[in-house]
């Protein structure tokens, strides 16, 4: 069985910066295959964000193509990207990008809102899902009143609940403790065995390491090791 | 489900949407104030002219020319029967002359109008030369205007000497008494009149029946030996002024929508420029584009219609209020516009809307186009908070 999900072919990504131009990734040939939990690794400008965000559709190559399974990215209009993105990514960020007017509640059930789903079918599901996160007695606070950790276990729920292929998690640790971010870890591990997601990291936290099955190392715009 | 977001946004915006939302609804406040007082000036204005002056039109001795003073003895008619027969609150009959002023020794060259003491057509302070019943042997009694009072130093009781030609060319001259100096409003008919009684001057000036001008309320048709001038031609010059004005109203006008402009368009770029992350959050969750355009200009719309909302319900008490207490301009009383006294503003309903229709679509498209330019742009720069700067 073909469990190939994203696969990069001479990607190169390049900047303009100003008059110069800079490279942010030059000629990766990538594979990602369906439930992995990985990450990138690499200095400040290796091009870790960058990679995540091709994937996430969010950013087009200068040149060589991206597929998500047989569908080839560049070739996706813009609404089409969207639906891409609202079916089959979910996205967790460094500084979590929750909705700020929103509650736990209605930032969790904002992408199933998305993809056409009614709010009376999916209230369970939400509260499952702030449940699996710990955050049931937080339900009905805004982003503002939670703390950090909290924040980004509602942006892994929001990430998880429209039960996506594939979640992209920027540095999701940069701005946690130790302490929250072993949990968060943990907390993305089991969710990941449990939806069956492929859960891919860009990191530069050592942490993370420990609980990821590959590990794709990125200097100056080049894969220099994939392990 | 947009408009369930958008409102959802816009509610729970707080503070931002309600200073949005206030800044606009004085913004229009502001706006419309200041239309409204223009035009109640320009209303005020006119309606001083037609009443102290023109009325509804003057019949006018063939070529007579309030211009040419040294040629109103050759143009003067007898009040013709049709003219004549004309109620007294319909008509004011008006005889002008020139004459010399000779007030503290010095020679001022002034107007001499005779106005029939009956008309109630022109509203004009000349009641005591109405009650005075002295015989006109010993003194004229006259009435001038304040602003002539103030220029030739004269007060109510003055006694000084005025020369005229009567109707065969002699000159004359006799002493007047200032039985009173009323407040005019209209400069045209202050600055350099001195106003008789009509019979008094006719008696002086040896014309009797005569007039220079008949001023009608209403325009009766042709007069065989008249020529009618209407309020427009009469009021030429201040309808040019207003003109004028009207252009520098406009200027004006336009002055204050680009202020309300870049009101409206600073709290809401601020706005749009401070939920870029919000707008690219969006994008990175999988909303279509053209969907967030719908939401936050929807958004805009909302805060339209609260600005709109909350500038009558704060703007009308005080524009009703302001109706009753007005603007006071005697600091005007030396000016040659024929107003001086307090100002009421005139709300034009049109022009209101107007403004409030051009708010609107400004709200909406300052909520429109940021939002638009950021969609169009790379998510990646919407979650940096890059699309706009």
């Amino acid at each position: 069985m073909n469990n190939k999900l994203i696969s990069f072919h001479e990607v190169s990504k390049i900047f303009k910066v100003g008059e110069e131009n800079f490279t942010a990734l030059r000629d990766i040939n990538l594979e990602i295959k369906t439930g992995s939990f990985m990450s990138f690794v690499g200095p400040s400008g290796s091009g870790k964000t960058t990679l995540l965000n091709l994937i996430g559709g969010l950013d087009v190559p200068t040149s060589g193509d991206i597929f998500f399974k047989d569908i080839k990215l560049s070739s996706l209009s813009r609404n089409k990207m969207a639906k891409y993105r609202r079916e089959n990514i979910g996205f967790i960020f460094q500084t979590y990008n929750l909705l700020p007017v929103y509650s736990v509640y209605e930032n969790i059930l904002l992408p199933l809102l998305l993809n056409g789903l009614k709010e009376n079918t999916v209230r369970e599901r939400v509260i499952d899902m702030v449940s699996k996160v710990g955050l049931l007695d937080q339900i009905k606070k805004k982003p503002s009143q939670l703390s950090g950790g909290q924040c980004q276990r509602v942006a892994i729920a929001r990430a998880l609940v429209k039960d996506p292929l594939l979640i992209l998690a920027d540095e999701p640790t940069a701005n946690l403790d130790s302490k929250n971010s072993l949990q968060i870890l943990e907390l993305m591990q089991k969710l990941n065995q449990q939806y069956k997601a492929a859960v891919v990291f860009s990191t530069h936290d050592e942490k993370v390491t420990r609980y990821i099955d590959r590990e794709i190392g990125l200097e100056d715009g080049k894969i220099i090791f994939d392990k | 489900m947009n408009w369930d977001i958008a409102k959802k946004n816009f509610f729970r915006q707080g503070l931002r949407a309600s200073l949005n939302v206030f800044v606009t609804a004085f913004s229009i406040i502001a706006l419309i104030f200041m239309l409204s007082l223009l035009n109640g000036f320009q209303a005020q204005a006119t309606r001083n002219v037609v009443n102290t002056d023109v009325g509804g039109g003057h019949y006018i001795a063939p070529g007579f020319d309030i211009l040419s003073p040294t040629e109103w003895e050759d143009h003067t008619v007898k009040i013709p029967k049709s003219l004549l027969q004309l109620d007294d609150k319909d008509k004011a009959e008006v005889l002008v002359q020139q004459g010399q002023l000779y007030p503290n020794r010095r020679l001022y060259p002034v107007q001499i109008r005779g106005i029939s003491m009956n008309q109630s057509l022109l509203k004009l302070p000349l009641d005591n030369l109405f009650n005075f019943q002295k015989q006109i042997d010993d003194l004229i009694p006259a009435v001038i205007g304040g602003k002539m009072a103030k220029k030739t130093h004269l007060n109510k009781g003055d006694i000084l000497t005025l020369k005229w030609r009567d109707k065969s060319g002699a000159v004359d001259a006799k002493d007047i008494l200032i039985v009173d100096v009323g407040d005019m409003l209209n400069p045209r008919v202050d600055d350099g009149v001195v106003w008789l009684r009509l019979d008094h001057l006719r008696s002086l000036t040896d014309r009797a029946e005569e007039v220079s001008w008949v001023a009608v309320r209403n325009y009766v048709g042709p007069i065989l030996g008249f020529d009618y001038q209407s309020v427009e031609l009469l009021m030429a010059d201040l309808l040019s002024l207003w003109r004028q004005d009207r252009i520098n109203s406009k200027i004006l006008w336009a002055i204050l929508m680009v202020l309300v402009c870049i009101s409206v368009f600073n709290t809401q770029i601020l706005n749009i420029f401070k939920r870029q992350k919000e707008i690219g959050t969006l994008m990175a969750l999988g909303m279509e584009p053209k969907r967030i355009v719908r939401i936050f200009t929807l958004e805009g719309a909302l805060a339209a219609f609260w600005a709109l909302f909350v500038a009558i319900l704060l703007g009308l008490p005080f524009f009703i209020w302001f109706h009753g207490v007005g603007f006071d301009v005697s600091h005007l009383s030396e000016s040659t516009l024929p107003i001086r006294e307090t100002i009421y503003p005139d709300y034009q309903p049109l022009e209101i809307i107007y403004s409030l229709v051009i708010v609107f679509v400004l709200i909406v498209t300052a909520a429109w186009l940021p939002v638009k330019k950021i969609t169009n742009m790379n998510p990646t720069m919407a979650l940096r908070g890059r699309a706009i700067k």
